[in-house]
């Protein structure tokens, strides 16, 4: 224990690690039921199609299945899609997308279903697609919904641009090609539909249950009331379990409920890898200005996102890059557009970093860039435009609160990597050395336009043994949102963390809290656990008094008892207090609500207070090219974040480790190779995710001076423990090569060809 | 397809099953034995989620055949400790936060144990022997950390 006797900052064992490590953990593939059926998904394996008929006869002619189903077995509406109904549940008359789902089977094994998904047959009239947002985007293109490919817009104006730039002397223009990325959580999408007559529940890995309560309500035609979801646990999420579990569980809700059998549907990886949501591909193109002293003048920035076949979460991610385009900088002139197009290719979804990793490392590289041209060292460009305590203003016009921690995270990062070792030797061969920079404005929790999801349900249970139950709105897939929901909940109530226990989310104990994502799961499961303690606390506190002899505010809770203020002797254990409220019957049970603050912003301008507050982060990493084969070995990231308040080290650090690994294999190797929207390599041999002979040495400071308005002062973490990482290794590699290379991933030929095609700054070389 | 009769010393107990004799070990061990523990992450020998010791070596369960394992000893994630509730790589992956979503965890903690069973406690050759074992939470750092820890572990093993 530590800050006084309580858990908080501490590194005491997650709640969920023991079941974890001893193999215990139930996930959804773990459970089966009796009559338990198995469900496979027919999918479709070209991108852009007009459908005639689905023929399901050779289907069902398997031995060993139950049910095949069509888009005309559809009880309530065929229709998937979080923010825009623009998405069949089964196909109807178009493919729009690989991996569209023509029927869906329930089988006794999954082999035969599997067998019998791969026997649907369609008439298909195939039709050319577009699979390039540009294309998609000139008049003319084959529309991919009727309503055309624009989905939408987003712009930043601020400032004069034409008068800030006659003041710049140095001018830098660049497109940046910025690749896609697959989850690659280590558990496919997972989920299993139990139903009874006129309802059913649902078991999924996931981190929304509400959405797949929407979703499967929508497509049986069932009050909500009527569907119970409880989140399993999760192996992995990233963003890939946010939007996208609401199609498995539809399809295993209908089977369940035209079989009447529980019906359990996980996906092979294979198929996982080839149909799910994808971290957006982007085109960035920049034209940026400064003075000679090196100040920016202007920045102007348009961005457009390939959304793929349906516009899913597609609107929310450009929402968020558009208001990160520009990053801590302070910049008087912005231009910034983003655009969302439709094509043939596979829908992009929430991804950690939601939009912020791409348009970061566009704007990394173009501070780079502008060093080079400047004649100044990146880091002291850096220093001379970064937001600190004299340049308060955002891109959106936003004034922060000081300290405004961007340029101390700057400086720890810098000094960090220069002292960290690398993690290994490196092979014999000729290596060039680099080192880069990249600095992160992170908007906490959800942007404006999603601030209707911004809130979140807590309740919390006193045991007559002094424990207490806990249960919150947001999930836990890894990132630690159990235990720091426990060690709010055991520092509020001042009791020992082993003594609460947080269960996973069911939409039946908690309110609609919306999805876990925007790294808000610590902070609003925590807030709106400590509104929970405190209605607790108004019927607690007088019994405690009581017992004490005192006022009830004076009474105080810690080491599993309740004091009296200023006499720390005088104590009573917790047990005995609640012991008292049950023998009195008085209420021990409570909920909690938290909801963000409400703020201004206009959506037309994209000006004023996007997020509610912001974290900074700098990542600094150190690497190694091999310029003849282009390979790179990131020695050592160094990672200074400005995180508020350190909740629970352990799984704070977890989360930085596990975001700059994650976000290396996004830089460096995992690409995704498309042909006419069908992804070429749907497996972990060919989409190279990080192993432990990649990993380098990371060395972590953080900065807790300037609180957050999570539960005691911190911020979250999960996202811009990601957003800088890819950015510092394109600028690390480009350093040590000696040329700019403007596509991601920093693949080996991209690599080569670079180092061929050497720009002039090679004079800047050793 | 016929069936085929294996009988194989499973976590220390002699037990036999009657299979399909195209199944697979891994789901000898999730469907037939109910050891759940060992996980399915691609079923293509590419993820680790599925090791297991199979007569003292970590192999990916799903890449082997059940048939092919008669007479052999197999070892899985609940079995790892022995008669010690938790193995001292167990213990260390909870105290030293190794643990995140815990898909990979079994497959992990399988092959960190034979690597420390063979001496194998330098952690460049741990990084090389542990890169089957693919983790997308924890970048890593911690499940080295856990390793150095129980290799420090006096008086097991
Ligand atoms: S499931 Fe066997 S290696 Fe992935
Ligand atoms: S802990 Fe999630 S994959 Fe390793």
């Amino acid at each position: 224990m530590t800050d006084g006797g309580t858990p908080l900052g501490g590194s005491h064992a997650r709640p969920d690690a023991l079941a974890k490590v001893t193999g215990q953990t139930r996930y959804v593939g773990d459970i089966a039921l009796p009559g338990m059926l198995h469900a496979a998904v027919a999918a479709a394996d070209v991108s852009s199609a007009r459908v005639g008929s689905v023929d399901t006869s050779r289907a069902l002619e398997i031995p060993g299945v139950e049910a095949v189903m069509t888009a005309q077995d559809v009880p309530g509406a065929n229709l998937i899609g979080v923010i825009f109904p623009d998405q069949p549940l089964l196909v109807e008359d178009r493919v729009r997308m690989v991996g569209d789902r023509f029927a869906v089977v329930a089988a006794r094994s999954p082999e035969a279903a599997w067998r019998s998904a791969t026997a649907v047959s369609a008439q298909l009239e195939p039709l050319a697609g577009v699979h390039d947002p540009v294309e998609a985007l000139k008049a003319g293109a084959d529309a991919v919904h009727d309503s055309g490919n624009l989905v939408h817009t987003f712009r930043v104006e601020r400032g004069d641009i034409k008068k800030a730039e006659a003041r710049a002397t140095v001018v830098v223009e660049a497109e940046y090609r910025i690749g896609g990325q697959e989850h690659a959580y280590l558990e496919p999408q997972a989920c299993l539909a139990i139903p009874e007559a006129g309802r059913v529940t649902v078991l999924a890995s996931c981190q929304c249950p509400f959405y797949i309560q929407q979703g499967v309500a929508r497509v049986l035609g069932l009050p909500l009331s009527a569907v119970r979801v409880e989140q399993a646990p999760t192996g992995g999420a990233f963003g890939g379990k946010e939007d996208y579990p609401s199609e498995p569980a539809a399809c295993a809700a209908l089977l369940a409920w035209r079989t009447r059998r529980p019906v359990r549907l996980l996906y092979p990886r294979e198929h996982d890898l080839q149909a799910t949501t994808k971290r957006h591909a982007m085109r960035v193109h920049h034209r940026w200005g400064a003075d000679r002293a090196g100040r920016l003048r202007f920045a102007e920035v348009d961005v457009l996102l390939d959304a793929g076949a349906y516009a899913g979460l597609s609107t929310v991610v450009a929402e968020r890059a558009n208001a990160s385009a520009i990053g801590p900088y302070d910049v008087a002139a912005v231009r910034v557009r983003t655009r969302v197009a439709y094509t043939n290719n596979l829908f992009g979804g929430a991804f950690r970093g939601f939009g912020a990793p791409q348009v970061t490392w566009a704007h990394e590289a173009t501070m780079d860039r502008l060093a080079r041209e400047l004649g100044l060292h990146p880091v002291e460009l850096r220093r001379r435009n970064v937001l600190g305590e004299r340049r308060r203003v955002t891109s959106t016009g936003q004034r922060l609160p000081a300290p405004v921690m961007a340029k101390a995270c700057l400086e720890k990062a810098v000094a960090a990597s220069s002292a960290g070792q690398p993690a290994r030797a490196l092979p014999p061969g000729r290596w060039l050395h680099g080192t880069g920079t990249a600095l992160v404005l992170y908007g906490c929790n959800l942007h404006h336009g999603g601030q209707h999801l911004d809130r979140s349900s807590a309740v919390v249970i006193l045991q007559a043994d002094g424990s207490a139950v806990v249960r919150v709105g947001l999930t836990e897939m890894g990132q630690g949102n159990l235990v720091a929901a426990q060690t709010v909940a055991a520092t509020a109530l001042g009791i020992d963390p082993v003594k609460v226990e947080v269960w996973q989310p069911d939409t039946t104990t908690v309110a609609d809290s919306g999805p876990t994502v925007a790294s808000r799961g610590a902070h609003a499961s925590g807030l709106a656990i400590l509104e929970a303690v405190r209605r607790l606390r108004r019927r607690l506190d007088p019994v405690a008094a009581e017992l004490l002899g005192c006022e009830p505010s004076q009474v105080m809770l810690g080491g599993d008892a309740a004091r009296v203020f200023g006499e720390p002797e005088q104590t009573i254990a917790m047990e005995q207090v609640v012991q008292e409220m049950v023998r009195r019957r008085i209420e021990t049970i409570a909920t909690g609500w938290y909801r963000s603050r409400r703020r201004r912003f206009d959506p037309a301008t994209g000006l004023g207070s996007p997020y509610e507050f912001y974290a900074m982060a700098c990542h600094v990493a150190r690497v190694a090219v091999d310029p003849d084969l282009g390979l790179v070995r990131v020695e050592h990231v160094a990672a200074a974040h400005d995180v508020g308040k350190v909740l629970h080290r352990d799984a704070l650090e977890g989360q930085i480790q596990g975001g700059i690994v994650q976000a290396m294999g996004w830089a460096l190797t995992e690409e995704l190779k498309l042909s006419r929207g069908r992804l070429l390599n749907p497996g972990f041999t060919d989409y190279l995710i990080p192993t432990s002979d990649d990993a380098p040495a990371i060395s972590i400071a953080l900065l807790e001076d300037a609180p957050g308005s999570g539960p005691f002062g911190s911020k979250g973490i999960g996202e811009p423990s990601f957003i800088p990482t890819a950015a510092a290794i394109r600028n690390a590699v480009c350093d040590a090569i000696g040329a700019e290379v403007d596509r991601l991933p920093l693949t080996p030929p991209v690599i080569v060809e670079a180092v061929a095609a050497r720009h002039p700054f090679s004079f800047l070389l050793p | 397809m016929g069936s085929v009769t294996v009988s194989l010393v499973l976590n220390g107990e002699q037990r036999t099953f009657e299979v399909p004799a195209g199944r697979r070990l891994l789901d000898l061990l999730r469907d037939d034995a109910g050891l759940t523990g060992t996980k399915e992450g691609c079923g293509a020998g590419e993820c680790g989620a599925c090791t297991v010791l199979l007569n003292g070596l970590p192999v990916p369960s799903c890449l082997v055949l059940a048939a092919s394992c008669e007479g052999a000893d197999v070892v899985t994630v609940e079995g790892l400790g022995g008669d010690r509730p938790l193995h001292p790589l167990q213990r260390a992956m909870v105290e030293r936060g190794g643990v995140q979503c815990g898909f990979c965890t079994p497959g992990v903690v399988t092959t960190g144990a034979a690597l420390l069973e063979h001496g194998i406690t330098e952690p460049l050759e741990q990084g090389r022997r542990l890169a089957g074992n693919l983790c997308r939470c924890t970048g890593y750092s911690k499940i080295f950390e856990a390793l150095q820890a129980a290799a420090r572990e006096p008086g097991d093993d």
